[in-house]
């Protein structure tokens, strides 16, 4: 799948809207394992992600209709909502305080983020995952890790500066300019 | 008054969840009516999903499929038995048939309409609950903030400081209320030049053990001359050597790129 293609409507959420269960169907086969992926990185564990992945869905069935081709992707609207269902499962059953104890996991899941994929992983990976890497790996460690904080842990500003012993200003000033770095890849793709 | 610039710097923050209840509220009065920041915040949303996008897909299990399909109606069963009620039987004559089928029209539309305005029930109640939730979150956090600083200024241990207008602005001058137990800072700054729409100006923090100035935050002065700004999780007290305030490029920058303050101070 290339950028190109996954920034183009395909058109199923708005068959979705009309319905259409075949379409809906195609939609889990196109974007469940980046979803499924999303939501293990969120909540670090898969039952959890499995059941949410589940409500999420559910969700776009219900849903597809408020979908709105001229404000964002259909990929971005379906992370949208998957990434909200799964902050909000994260907060609800306080999995963070258990990931926070299970420091040997956290270090795994920090190392795996970081750490570049081998060669063999690079081959597998598809020509957006690459562009993508390119893109979040231009960001500078410090926003990256401030901008992942907040997306995927679901922390806010001042947790963050609290998380990582800086002024909750620097911490803005960071995840603003790396998202105007994001923002100008994103560009640069389409 | 906040600048287009200024809402494009709440829309990032929002775009990957950080930005305050406050911030949200401000940003979403903003952006219905204004088509830019709109397009802006559409924009950073679609960037931020690039987090998720760098992530190796991983195949959920067969059985989460079957769920999803059971759990949206999709009922294989069902349509089978459809199909067995569609054979013909001899005996019934062709107004049967038409009577059925109307009955059925009418009862598959009746439930059409019923599940329709379910759907748009349960949509228009979770809007409305999202949004008193939000407002109430934002109104909790107005009043901490505001319980926060009044705290600040009112503790046994905080610290007075004075920063003084330097060449670019001698007659600026900033009142520092330094909470060290909380490692928090109030400071109101008075007769600062009011900034351009392009630029920010950034408080520093001077530190003793560290020799490059640390960010504190950005701020606009308005024609008032007046400005405010609280600083959370400061360093430890004895770790600040001093405060300045510096004219930057909007949003803020790493490190200053300039060394024209227009107020600061040793503390």
């Amino acid at each position: 799948m290339t950028m190109n293609q996954t920034e183009q409507s395909t058109g199923l959420l708005a068959a979705v809207a009309r319905g259409d269960a075949g379409a809906f169907e195609a939609l889990y086969d196109r974007y469940s394992s980046m979803l499924y992926a999303l939501l293990l990185r969120i909540l670090g564990n898969a039952e959890d992600a499995q059941e949410v992945l589940q409500e999420a869905f559910v969700k776009v069935w219900t849903n597809a209709r408020m979908f709105d081709a001229e404000r964002g992707s259909e990929i971005a609207w379906l992370i949208s909502i998957t990434r909200s269902r799964g902050i909000d499962k994260l907060r609800s059953r306080k999995i963070r305080n258990e990931r926070e104890n299970d420091a040997g996991r956290e270090v795994s899941i920090h190392v795996g983020f970081t750490d570049k994929t081998t060669g063999a992983d690079h081959a597998i990976r598809s020509e957006e995952g690459t562009a993508v890497r390119g893109a979040l790996a231009a960001l500078p460690e410090a926003q990256r890790v401030a901008l992942e904080l907040a997306y995927f842990e679901g922390f806010s500003q001042s947790e963050i500066a609290e998380r990582l012993g800086e002024p909750l200003g620097t911490i803005k000033t960071r995840m603003q300019l790396g998202m105007k770095k994001l923002r100008e890849s994103l560009r640069a793709f389409q | 008054m906040t600048t287009h610039e200024e809402f494009e710097s709440l829309a990032a923050l929002d775009a990957v969840g950080a930005a305050t209840a406050d911030e949200i509220a401000t940003l979403r009065a903003h952006v219905d009516g204004c088509p830019s920041c709109a397009a802006a915040q559409a924009e950073l949303a679609e960037a931020a999903t690039l987090l998720a996008r760098d992530l190796e897909p991983v195949q959920p299990p067969a059985d989460v499929r079957s769920r999803v399909l059971a759990a949206v109606g999709q009922h294989v069963d069902e349509v089978a038995l459809e199909d067995d009620d569609n054979v013909v039987r001899p005996f019934f004559n062709r107004w049967w048939w038409s009577a059925a089928a109307m009955l059925f029209l009418a009862l598959w539309g009746w439930r059409e309409l019923a599940v329709r305005a379910q759907r748009e029930h349960i949509v228009t109640a979770e809007a409305e609950a999202k949004s008193l939730s939000e407002e109430n979150a934002r109104l909790q956090e107005r009043n901490e903030k505001l319980s926060a600083e009044i705290a600040s200024m009112a503790a046994a241990g905080t610290k007075t400081i004075a920063l003084t207008g330097q060449t670019v602005a001698p007659s600026a001058s900033a009142r520092v209320f330094l909470e060290p137990e909380q490692r928090r800072a109030v400071v109101f700054f008075s007769d600062m030049p009011a900034n351009a729409k392009d630029r920010s100006y950034q408080l520093w923090i001077i530190r003793a053990d560290q020799p490059k100035p640390q960010s504190a935050g950005t701020f606009d002065v308005t024609q008032t001359g007046k400005a405010s700004i609280t600083v959370e999780n400061l360093p430890v007290a004895t770790e600040i050597k001093g405060l300045a305030v510096t004219l930057e490029p909007k949003g803020g920058v790493e490190q200053p790129t300039n060394t024209n303050f227009y107020v600061s101070g040793g503390v």
